[in-house]
C-alpha cells in the first residue's frame, strides 16, 4: 500500500477517524499495531514474519539487557544486533556477496556456483531493522529503559507512517507519545492533513512527473544528446528530493493529525552550500543514526585528523551500502565520503562565503556535484553511471527528446520553484484560519487531481 | 453527536470499500449486476479499452467510425471429429465452436481459470495456445498451465517437485493452509476505483483531466501511452523497457531459450496426454508491428528456434504486414478484421488434422 494509492487513503480514513473514537490508549495502541501489520502485509504478506521475528528477540534482548550486567549484557546486545544485522544479510546482501564472490573465482579461472536465494528484499527492511537496533543500543546505553508492554514495542517498531521508509525514529521520541493518551486536536489534524497534502502535492505533481524524463534519459543513454541527458540528471536530483521528502511529509503528516511528532528528515537539502550541510539536511534520520551508532563510537573526531577521515569514509561506505546490495550505491556512498573528506575535513577548500554571489555559487556548485553523484544512485551498474557521465561530457549531438513536451518540461520547472520558494519562506504547515485550511485544501486536491501523475509508482527509497 | 455519527458512517463506509475491494468475488458480482446506462451507472467501455482506461473517447483518432465484420461461420458436416481445445485470453473470448473448421465440440480455457477435463479419445483432440504476446513471459516462464489445465483422468505432476522452484518467493509456503492473498488483492487500488468513482456522472472529471494532458501536455492519462505516429494508444506496460511484458525490454538468448524449454515441456506433457497435435499461436501487442522500431523480437525468436517443437500458427507475420488494418487504435486487441483474419488462419491448420 503505498501513499499515493486510494487504499491508503481510504485505509487512513478508517484509522484516523476510529482512532479518535477510541476512549482508552490501551484501544488506540492495538487498533494502530493491527492497521499497521494490514499496512506492512499489504505489500508481501508472508514477511510479516521476519518482521515479527525480528521485534520479538529484540523485545526480550532490551528486557535481558537491561536486568543483567558486565559481558551478558553486551552477550544480548550483540544477539539482537545479530538478528537484525542477520535479516539484513540474507535478504538484502546475500546474493550481492555471493554474486561478487563468483565473479571473484571465475576471474581466478575457478568456477564456484553457489545458490542465490530466489527471494524478494521485505519492503522498507533497512528502516524498521535500523530502528529497531536503535533501541536495544540506547537500552545498554541506559539511555532509555527497557519497554515492557509488548503492544507498544511492536508498535514502535512497525507504526506505520514511518514503517517502510522512515524516518528512522529513537525511542525516547515515539516510546513516550504512544504511552500517552492524546485528545482529539483540531489544530493538530489541520496542520497534519496540510502537510499531508504538500507531500502529495510533491510526489504525484513534481516526482512523478520528472520520473518520465529521468527514465526516459537513464533508459536511453546511448541516443540522447548531452544536453538531454544533463536535464535528465537534473531532474532525477529533484524527482528523488521530491519522492523522498514527500513521503516523509506524509509519514509527518500522517502521525500529526494523531498528534504524535515525528522527527523532521529534511530542510531543503538543495540549498545547502557544501556536501557537508547538505550531510546535515538530507534524510536527517539517517545521518544522525550513523553518527550517534557507528561515527563517535568509531572514535569522531576525537582521535585525530587520519582517524577522522578513516572514521568520515567507513561511514559513507556504510551509508552507500545501507541504500542496496549494488555497486552503484556503495561507490556513490564512498564518493559522498571523499568529497567530505576533501572539503570539510582538510578545513577550507571552500571557505564560507560572505556575498551574496559566492554564497549562490556555492549552492549552485554544491548541487551540481549532488546531481552528478546522483548520477551513481540511479543507474543500473557502474558502466552505465560511467557512460553516461561520460555522454554529458562528450557535447555530442542525438535526440533532444526528454520524454515530454516542452510545454510540460516548463510546466515542471515551474513546479520546482513553487515548491523551492514555498520550502524556503513558508516552513511550518500550520493553517490557523478554517476558512483558509478549507480553501487550502481545496486547492491542493484539485492541483493534485489534475496535474498529478498516476501511475502508480512507487516511491523510490521503499526499495531500501 | 453529529460529529460522532459522521465519523462512524465514514468508517464503515471506509471498511465496506476495503472488504467489498478486496473480495474477487464480490467484485465480480458488482460488475455484473452494474447497469452502465444510468446517471449512476458504471462507465461503459465502448470505444477500446486504452480509450476508456485514458478517458480519451472525445478523441476521434483513437474513436474511428465501427467497422464491425460479424464472424464467419465454417462450414460444418456430420464427419467433423476434432475437439479444439483452446487456451486463450481476451484476445479469444466469446469465441463458439461454430466459426472453427471440422470440430464436434469445442471447450475454451480461460487463462485466468485453467480447466479440467476428460479426453474422449474416439475423437482427434486439438489444443491451441492463443496467448497474447504481454502474457508469454509472464505466464510461460514458468510451467503453472500444467497444474491449471489437463486431463483429470491423468496424472498431473505437481510443477514445484519436478520442475524447480516457481518465481514466486519459497515464503509462501510457510502457510500452506492459509491463503492470506485472499485478503490481499493486488488489484485492490483497481477495485476502489471501480467503487468509488467510475460512475457516469464523474466521469466528465475524468474527461476534463485526460483532455487536459492530451491537448496541453501531449499525452495520455494513467498506464496509457500515444504512439510516435500519434494515430495509436499503447498500454503503457507493452511500451516500458522494464515490464516483462515489453516489447522493447531488452531479451538475452537465455530468456528466450527458457520459453522454448518451457514450450517444448508443454508440448509433450500434452501430448502423452492424448492431445493429436498442440499449436502454439502468439499474438503481438499492437506496439510490436504499429512501432516495431526497437522490438525485441521476442516471437520470431520463439518460432524460429530450431529446437521447438510445438507447432506454431503465426499471426505475427499476419499481422506485422498491415497492422493499422488489423489492429484497433484505442485498444489493446484486434478489431474484428484481426480477429477473423487469426480465426482463417487457425481453420487452416484444423483443415490439416481433418485429413
Amino acid at each position: 500500500m503505498t501513499f499515493n494509492s486510494l487504499q491508503f487513503l481510504v485505509f487512513f480514513m478508517v484509522v484516523t477517524l476510529w482512532f479518535f473514537r477510541l476512549k482508552t490508549q490501551k484501544g488506540r495502541i492495538w487498533l494502530l499495531l493491527i492497521a499497521s501489520c494490514y499496512f506492512y502485509m499489504s505489500f508481501i504478506p508472508e514477511y510479516i514474519l521476519i518482521l515479527g521475528g525480528t521485534i520479538l528477540i529484540d523485545y526480550f534482548a532490551g528486557f535481558l539487557i537491561e536486568r543483567n550486567e558486565g559481558s551478558t549484557r553486551k552477550f544480548w546486545l550483540i544477539t539482537s544486533l545479530i538478528a537484525n544485522i542477520g535479516a539484513l544479510a540474507v535478504f538484502k546482501y546475500y546474493n550481492f556477496f555471493l554474486g561478487n564472490i563468483n565473479t571473484g573465482f571465475h576471474l581466478l579461472g575457478r568456477t564456484m556456483d553457489m545458490p542465490f536465494l530466489k527471494i524478494a528484499l521485505p519492503i522498507g527492511l533497512s528502516f524498521h531493522t535500523f530502528q529497531a537496533m536503535s533501541y536495544t543500543i540506547e537500552v545498554y546505553r541506559g539511555k532509555q529503559k527497557a519497554e515492557s508492554n509488548f503492544v507498544v514495542y511492536a508498535l514502535y517498531v512497525m507504526f506505520y507512517p514511518q514503517l517502510v521508509a522512515g524516518p528512522i525514529e529513537r525511542p525516547q521520541n515515539v516510546l513516550p507519545q504512544l504511552k500517552e493518551f492524546r485528545a482529539y486536536d483540531w489544530d493538530h489534524v489541520k496542520e497534519g492533513l496540510a502537510r499531508m497534502l504538500w507531500g502529495f502535492f510533491k510526489k504525484v505533481v513534481i516526482a512523478d512527473r520528472l520520473a518520465m524524463v529521468a527514465d526516459r534519459t537513464f533508459g536511453h543513454t546511448p541516443e540522447s544528446s548531452s544536453v538531454a541527458l544533463f536535464i535528465g540528471a537534473v531532474f532525477y536530483s529533484f524527482q528523488i528530493y521530491c519522492d523522498f521528502s514527500g513521503y516523509s511529509d506524509i509519514a509527518l503528516g500522517a502521525a500529526k493529525v494523531m498528534n504524535i511528532n515525528l522527527m523532521e528528515n529534511f530542510k531543503q537539502p538543495y540549498l545547502s552550500k557544501g556536501i557537508h550541510e547538505f550531510w546535515s539536511r538530507w534524510h536527517i534520520s539517517l545521518s544522525s543514526w550513523f553518527r550517534d551508532y557507528v561515527y563517535i563510537p568509531l572514535g569522531g573526531n576525537r582521535k585525530g585528523s587520519l582517524r577522522r577521515k578513516i572514521n568520515v569514509a567507513i561511514v559513507f561506505l556504510l551509508s552507500g551500502l545501507w541504500h542496496g546490495a549494488n555497486w552503484t550505491f556503495i561507490v556513490w556512498g564512498a564518493l559522498h565520503g571523499l568529497f567530505v573528506i576533501l572539503l570539510v575535513q582538510n578545513n577550507g577548500v571552500l571557505k564560507e562565503g560572505r556575498s551574496a554571489i559566492v554564497t549562490t555559487l556555492r549552492v549552485v556548485a554544491n548541487f551540481v556535484l549532488v546531481t552528478f553523484l546522483w548520477i551513481f544512485f540511479r543507474s543500473e551498474n557502474l558502466g552505465s553511471a560511467v557512460g553516461y557521465i561520460q555522454q554529458i561530457f562528450s557535447f555530442k549531438g542525438g535526440t533532444n527528446y526528454i520524454g515530454i513536451s516542452v510545454v510540460e518540461f516548463l510546466f515542471s520547472w515551474a513546479m520546482i520553484i513553487i515548491m523551492m520558494l514555498r520550502e524556503r519562506y513558508i516552513e511550518s504547515h500550520y493553517i490557523s484560519s478554517n476558512s483558509r485550511f478549507y480553501l487550502y485544501t481545496t486547492l491542493m486536491v484539485l492541483i493534485c487531481y489534475f496535474f498529478g501523475v498516476f501511475v502508480e509508482n512507487q516511491f523510490i527509497y521503499f526499495q531500501f | 453527536m453529529v460529529r460522532r455519527i459522521l465519523s462512524y458512517v465514514f468508517i464503515v463506509f471506509g471498511l465496506a470499500a476495503l472488504v467489498l475491494s478486496t473480495s474477487r468475488n464480490a467484485m465480480e458480482y458488482i460488475s455484473i449486476k452494474r447497469d452502465t446506462t444510468a446517471w449512476w451507472g458504471a462507465y461503459p467501455c465502448l470505444n477500446g479499452d486504452l480509450v476508456s482506461l485514458s478517458y480519451l473517447d472525445a478523441v476521434k483518432r483513437f474513436n474511428p467510425p465501427p467497422n464491425h465484420v460479424p464472424l464467419k461461420k465454417a462450414e460444418h458436416s456430420t464427419s467433423d471429429n476434432i475437439v479444439l481445445y483452446l487456451h486463450g485470453d481476451s484476445y479469444t473470448y466469446h469465441l463458439s465452436d461454430s466459426i472453427f473448421t471440422g470440430t464436434s465440440a469445442f471447450h475454451y480455457i480461460d487463462r485466468n481459470h485453467g480447466l479440467k477435463f476428460t479426453l474422449d479419445t474416439s475423437k482427434r483432440n486439438v489444443l491451441v495456445i492463443e496467448v497474447s504476446e504481454r502474457y508469454l513471459r509472464p505466464y510461460f516462464s514458468t510451467l503453472r498451465m500444467l497444474d491449471e489445465v489437463g486431463d483429470t483422468t491423468k496424472s498431473t505432476p505437481a510443477q514445484a517437485s519436478i520442475y524447480g522452484m516457481p518465481l514466486s518467493n519459497h515464503y509462501a509456503s510457510i502457510l500452506p493452509s492459509f491463503e492470506v492473498n485472499d485478503l490481499f488483492n493486488k488489484y485492490i487500488n483497481q477495485n476502489l476505483q471501480c467503487n468509488l468513482f467510475n460512475y457516469n456522472f464523474i466521469i466528465p472529471i475524468f474527461e476534463y483531466k485526460a483532455a487536459l494532458n492530451y491537448y496541453v501536455f501531449n499525452r495520455a492519462s494513467g498506464n496509457v501511452v500515444i504512439s510516435k505516429d500519434k494515430n495509436f494508444l499503447f498500454l503503457k506496460e507493452t511500451v516500458s523497457l522494464t515490464d516483462a511484458g515489453s516489447s522493447y525490454i531488452p531479451l538475452n538468448e537465455n530468456d528466450i531459450q527458457l520459453l522454448v524449454n518451457n514450450f517444448n515441456v508443454i508440448y509433450k506433457h500434452y501430448r502423452d496426454q492424448g492431445f493429436k497435435e498442440v499449436y502454439l499461436s502468439m499474438i503481438p501487442n499492437s506496439a510490436s508491428v504499429v512501432q516495431p522500431e526497437g522490438y525485441n523480437n521476442l516471437i520470431p525468436r520463439i518460432q524460429s528456434d530450431t529446437t521447438l517443437k510445438m507447432k506454431i500458427i503465426d499471426a505475427h507475420t499476419l499481422f506485422k504486414t498491415e497492422p493499422t488494418l488489423y489492429y484497433q487504435p484505442g485498444d489493446t486487441h484486434w478489431n474484428s478484421i484481426g480477429r477473423q483474419k487469426w480465426i482463417d488462419l487457425v481453420n487452416e491448420y484444423l483443415k490439416q488434422q481433418q485429413l
